[in-house]
């Protein structure tokens, strides 16, 4: 099997709210295909190029563009963006959250096939253009709408609010002591995401004593014993990463690039109440996600002790807190020690989320698996800046769709 | 540098509130907030604890009157001053902090217009070298900037631990400035501002504000067009600003500082703004008549090149749309062109008189007024083009002079260009 090089790529600057900049989807587009081009020298001469020899292709994460901004079709997109691309293949790929993750893996396939040389994979959401309630009931769309969304005021918060009043539950956890961890994974995140120039929330105020004053008006209960401080935020934005073949690589003489060494991809049963019955007698409350975990370890002859950081999708600290036991970090249940004793922090030896996760960076939701993996990227290629975890060998992402219906891993080194 | 307990005092203020909020948030400091009364202190405490959306950190801020000044400022590592602007009552109260400053503690000012060199003399002289001027912009939650104004006593080594606190605890933008009147962000802000103000008086037969308005809106690079600004900001306030500027500096752009008449006669009339319910405008849809000296229906200019900008700029085309404003030949382009140019070059004389560093105007114009940063401005132009235009204005040598080669801004220009009128 051909291997599959991330050349680099881009993200849009996710503080920007492209509806109050008057831009629509094209600009966001135009903007992140430009830098990530740029980032890796590509020109769209090079493009056209490669495109005669039907060697490159173009694959769009989105989730709900047919919502937010009346635009369905996405796949032709980018014709819009540069005539460089008329007639380059180009799909849109859809798994809610997951919806950038479902676009690399086609693209590695792609790739590894040996039909394409040059894969584009771009990943995007515009979600300012509705108020949080509307935004909420849209994002209802990832879960069983029927039951789960409709007419529920801010679904999503409400399921992984449940998730923790589980694992509470599952684990005998003191809920008191949970809930503390839950906001201290809040503050991790906020305070990565202030090393992160694209990040949302960097010129934000979050401390512990925040996090933890849940009830009050200003960290309002959402889901359960989840408050806004335990929440992902609403964002614009859009990435890029661009990946390769090795035959690319070699004519290129391009050296010393990160490679996808391999992947997990499950899927849970979709209604969150049948997941839990699922994995009543199982020792993971989400099994399917630790589940792609192994499939990635597996894939790469790898184990927890070769990743030197994480990405994760903290859609919720309540996800962060879960996934801790899926990577294999902590026994499940014994979560709590990683983050009681500093070994997910920026300087512990496991670090989640060097960018800021979800939580602190943003969640343009079709974006999110992208942006994850150009973290990857920047970490093991040492272009992280501020946010470079030294020695970076190995990295590991997960991105979830729904309430960890879908389950995508990657591990990226070289 | 060690700071556990503060004083602010004119706490009730706007930036009184927002910079006690900064302390009591990012930096977990005890604040000590003086106002008139305990009730003014007690509603200012929530009020910063909504400015930085974060209620917990009331429990950080406690309120005090000036009977309490002394017990506070012999407990605080650092005093801040933000009463109103006015010499004589800053110059009484820094006297009395200096007399019960406790050993080592630092003191500020809050100020955009007074010397701090002045104000210096009210301490003794061990004193002196803990004291300068801070000046945060209004809100300081969104508006990071921070200008630090050393006198010529204040000790190197506390200036650059200040620095250094506010930069990494409190995460603002800090850039260290010249004693010289409004220093630098509002030197180069209120420049551009009060040229809109004089442009909108020579063309008051073309529609005056509201047309000189829409040529420089927030297209240009703003997320509010300048005599808008104004409004927000208070025309008295303008007043004083630019009448420092004018009476106690004298550059180049010197007759730009002059205030109109028709402003004077608006502050005359107690029109200040939107604290007053009127001013340059009034309401949401209307604007004063230069002309008629009366408030009529704002109106909507055709004005095509700003249409074709526009258009450019809401597909991400920033080049485009560019060139639709430097090679359009109507009157309207010509005058936002004029003010894109001068704007770069006041920005770059200015700070290359009185900043630490020549793109220090970067940082104050995008972090204190959200404004395209000049030097992205100028990049995103190009450098040959901008003199080739300029050239049109100025002279050679002058422009020579100021622009300085390869200049490289910290700043994507993308995002401060609105597809807006």
């Amino acid at each position: 099997m051909e291997k599959v090089y991330i050349l680099g790529g881009a993200q849009t600057d996710f503080e920007r709210n492209w509806f109050k900049e008057g831009k629509n989807v094209i600009a966001l587009l135009k903007e992140v295909t430009n830098s990530a081009l740029k980032n890796v020298n590509l020109t769209y001469e090079e493009i056209k190029e490669l495109n005669k020899q039907n060697k490159i292709a173009i694959c769009v994460g989105n989730f709900a563009a047919e919502y937010y901004i009346n635009q369905g079709h996405l796949g032709p997109l980018l014709t819009e963006v540069n005539e460089a691309f008329y007639g380059v293949p180009s799909a849109r790929y859809e798994a809610a959250c997951a919806s950038g993750s479902v676009a690399i893996d086609s693209a590695i396939s792609k790739i590894r096939l040996g039909d394409y040389d040059l894969v584009l994979v771009i990943g995007f959401e515009l979600m300012k253009t509705v108020n949080a309630k509307v935004c909420g009931d849209y994002l209802g769309r990832a879960a069983v709408y029927e039951k789960e969304a409709e007419g529920i005021d801010f679904p999503f918060p409400k399921l992984f609010g449940k998730l923790a009043d589980e694992y509470v539950k599952k684990y005998k956890l003191d809920e008191k002591r949970y809930q503390k961890n839950l906001a201290k994974i809040s503050c991790i995140n906020y305070s990565n995401a202030k090393r992160n120039p694209n990040a949302q929330t960097r010129r934000w105020f979050m401390n512990e004593k925040q996090a933890n004053f849940r009830g009050n008006p200003s960290n309002e209960r959402i889901g359960s014993m989840l408050a806004i401080s335990d929440c992902s935020q609403v964002t614009d934005g859009a990435a890029v990463v661009v990946l390769a073949s090795e035959n690319y690589i070699k004519a290129n003489k391009i050296e010393n690039k990160p490679i996808i060494k391999g992947y997990g991809h499950r899927v849970a049963p979709y209604e969150f109440d049948k997941k839990m019955k699922e994995s009543k007698n199982n020792d993971y409350i989400l099994p399917w996600t630790r589940e792609a975990v192994c499939d990635a370890y597996k894939r790469t002859n790898l184990t927890v002790d070769d990743i030197d950081l994480f990405e994760t999708h903290d859609c919720f600290t309540s996800s962060e807190y879960m996934a801790i036991s899926a990577f294999g970090i902590t026994k499940p249940g014994k979560e709590y020690e990683a983050i009681e004793n500093g070994t997910i922090d920026f300087t512990g030896s496991k670090p989640i989320n060097p960018s800021g996760g979800l939580i602190g960076c943003g969640h343009p939701v079709g974006a999110s698996g992208v942006r994850m993996m150009l973290d990857l990227y920047k970490q093991i290629a040492n272009e992280a800046g501020n946010y470079q975890i030294k020695n970076a060998k190995n990295a590991m992402m997960l991105n979830i769709g729904g309430s960890a219906t879908t389950n995508y891993v990657f591990i990226v080194g070289k | 540098m060690e700071i556990k307990e503060i004083t602010v005092i004119g706490a009730n203020g706007a930036l009184g509130v927002g910079v006690s909020a900064i302390f009591a948030s990012f930096g977990d400091v005890k604040v000590n907030m003086i106002s008139r009364s305990m009730e003014k202190s007690v509603i200012a405490i929530e009020k910063a604890g909504n400015s930085v959306k974060a209620l917990k950190v009331c429990g950080n801020m406690k309120p005090y009157t000036y009977e309490n000044l002394e017990e506070c400022l012999k407990r605080s590592d650092y005093v801040i001053e933000t009463i109103v602007e006015d010499l004589s009552e800053k110059e009484k109260i820094h006297e009395k902090i200096n007399k019960y400053l406790r050993k080592g503690a630092i003191s500020s000012s809050v100020t955009s217009g007074i010397s701090i060199n002045t104000l210096a003399n009210c301490y003794s002289e061990e004193n002196k070298k803990n004291f300068m001027g801070i000046h945060f912009f209004n809100p300081p939650y969104s508006l990071p900037l921070c200008e630090l104004i050393p006198a010529d006593v204040t000790d190197k080594t506390v200036l650059r631990e200040m620095k250094e606190y506010l930069t990494e605890v409190l995460f603002r933008k800090v850039i260290v400035v010249e004693d010289k009147p409004a220093f630098l962000a509002n030197r180069i802000g209120f420049q551009f501002i009060n040229q809109a103000m004089q442009y909108a008086e020579q063309y008051k037969q073309n529609g005056g504000i509201d047309y000189i308005d829409t040529i420089l809106g927030k297209f240009t690079g703003r997320n509010m067009s300048p005599l808008e600004t104004a409004d927000f900001v208070g025309l008295d306030v303008h007043k004083a600003i630019v009448d420092n500027i004018y009476e106690n500096t004298n550059d180049y752009a010197h007759e730009t500082f002059k205030l109109p008449n028709y402003v004077l006669d608006l502050i005359e009339d107690g029109r200040y703004g939107v604290k007053s319910g009127e001013g340059l405008y009034r309401n949401q849809d209307e604007v004063y008549d230069i002309n008629t000296e009366e408030y009529r229906k704002k109106v909507n200019y055709k004005i095509d090149f700003i249409d074709k900008v526009i258009e450019k700029f809401k597909i991400g085309e920033y080049e485009e749309g560019l060139e639709s404003i430097l090679s359009d030949k109507s009157a309207e382009a010509e005058i936002c062109s004029r003010f894109l140019i001068d704007y770069v070059l006041y920005s770059l004389s200015t700070s290359k008189n009185i900043a630490e560093n020549i793109s220090d105007c970067d940082i104050a114009m995008a972090e204190g007024f959200n404004w395209i940063p000049p030097i992205a401005l100028l990049e995103f132009i190009g450098e040959e083009r901008f003199k080739k235009i300029a050239k049109k204005y100025y002279n050679t040598k002058f422009i020579e002079e100021v622009i300085v080669k390869n200049l490289k801004s910290n700043y994507q220009y993308e995002k401060f260009l609105k597809a807006k009128r």
